[in-house]
């Protein structure tokens, strides 16, 4: 049966996250983790790669972006379990270089491997080889019981 | 040479293939996949025992967007909110026209026990967009957001805006 949503939404559009400096935290974004940047205001630069979604990225004027915890985090999709390995690799590496705070143990199973990261900023990022396809298979399937 | 339209690395650590997700906390989930389902119209599925997943309706095989890329919302179940969240850790949808902001509002106001929703901001411009803030009982923020189609974020991508730092 359909229904008529409380709220016309046509898209999930954003997230959005906090910063303390846009061109450090840009430097992170774009040689670290790979994603591309604009800036169209002042006050924020807007993070993406690929798809019609945006992950706004908003300066925080004199002030320290706060803490936040894995359970609050974005998920980055890689091509590989082996390069899921290498990113982990080069996160512990080059952990001083780009602020990164905090790097956690490697998961393995059986269907995805991943790691979670806390940046400069105090988000964190988990890098894993869920991809949409997972997740597309995810609501194919259903609820579990 | 053409214009600079991103800032974007030659040779990223990570080969990033897509942003595929964000995560958040809530201590109910049904009452969540409510709100997300009935007061949103997003498609929810239960994933884990403790685990919701949400996108956006019509990418089902056969549906209008099956085969377009699609942004996955993971909400995992928890005796407690441990980190209050704020305004700037807002989660964005968008709306139609600027009517289906003030209608939202109205709506919400209307129901938003119903929803677990603690407090509906007035619609207002910002930034050039007409949105309206929602604030649920786990402390997460919503909006709906209007976004002219000289403004939307597709646009200002093609774009390549690039504010001077």
């Amino acid at each position: 049966m359909s229904h008529e949503p409380l709220v016309k939404n046509e898209t999930l559009s954003h997230g959005t996250i906090e910063c303390s400096d846009l061109v450090v935290t840009r430097r992170f974004l774009t040689e670290f983790l790979g994603m591309k940047i604009h800036r169209p205001v002042p006050e924020a630069q807007y993070i993406h790669k690929g798809g019609p979604w945006s992950v706004v990225c908003v300066c925080v004027e004199g002030g320290e972006a706060k803490e936040q915890i894995p359970d609050n985090r974005f998920k980055i999709s890689v091509g590989s379990k082996e390069e899921v390995r290498q990113a982990h690799d080069e996160a512990l590496r080059l952990r001083e270089q780009y602020g990164i705070r905090q790097v956690n143990d490697l998961v393995e199973s059986d269907v995805m491997v991943s790691f979670q990261l806390q940046d400069l900023n105090r988000t964190w990022w988990e890098i894993t080889t869920a991809d949409e396809r997972y997740y597309g298979q995810l609501f194919e399937r259903g609820d579990i019981a | 040479m053409g214009a600079q339209t991103a800032y974007t690395s030659e040779n990223p650590c990570i080969s990033a293939k897509s942003l595929i997700c964000g995560t958040l906390v809530t201590t109910d989930l049904a009452r969540v996949r409510h709100m997300l389902e009935k007061g949103f119209g997003l498609e929810c599925v239960r994933a884990g025992p403790d685990l919701l997943v949400a996108r956006d309706r019509q990418h089902r095989s056969g549906e209008n967007k099956a085969g377009e890329p699609f942004w996955v919302l993971e909400i995992r179940q928890k005796d407690t909110v441990p980190v209050a969240q704020e305004m700037l850790n807002h989660w964005g949808m968008a709306a139609p026209n600027q009517a289906a902001v003030d209608e939202a509002y109205k709506n919400v106001n209307e129901r938003k026990q119903e929803f677990g929703i603690v407090r509906v901001q007035k619609p207002r411009f910002r930034h050039g967009s007409y949105a309206c803030y929602f604030v649920d009982v786990d402390s997460n923020w919503w909006e709906l957001e209007y976004r002219a189609p000289e403004i939307t974020y597709e646009a200002l991508r093609a774009k390549g805006d690039l504010h001077k730092d």
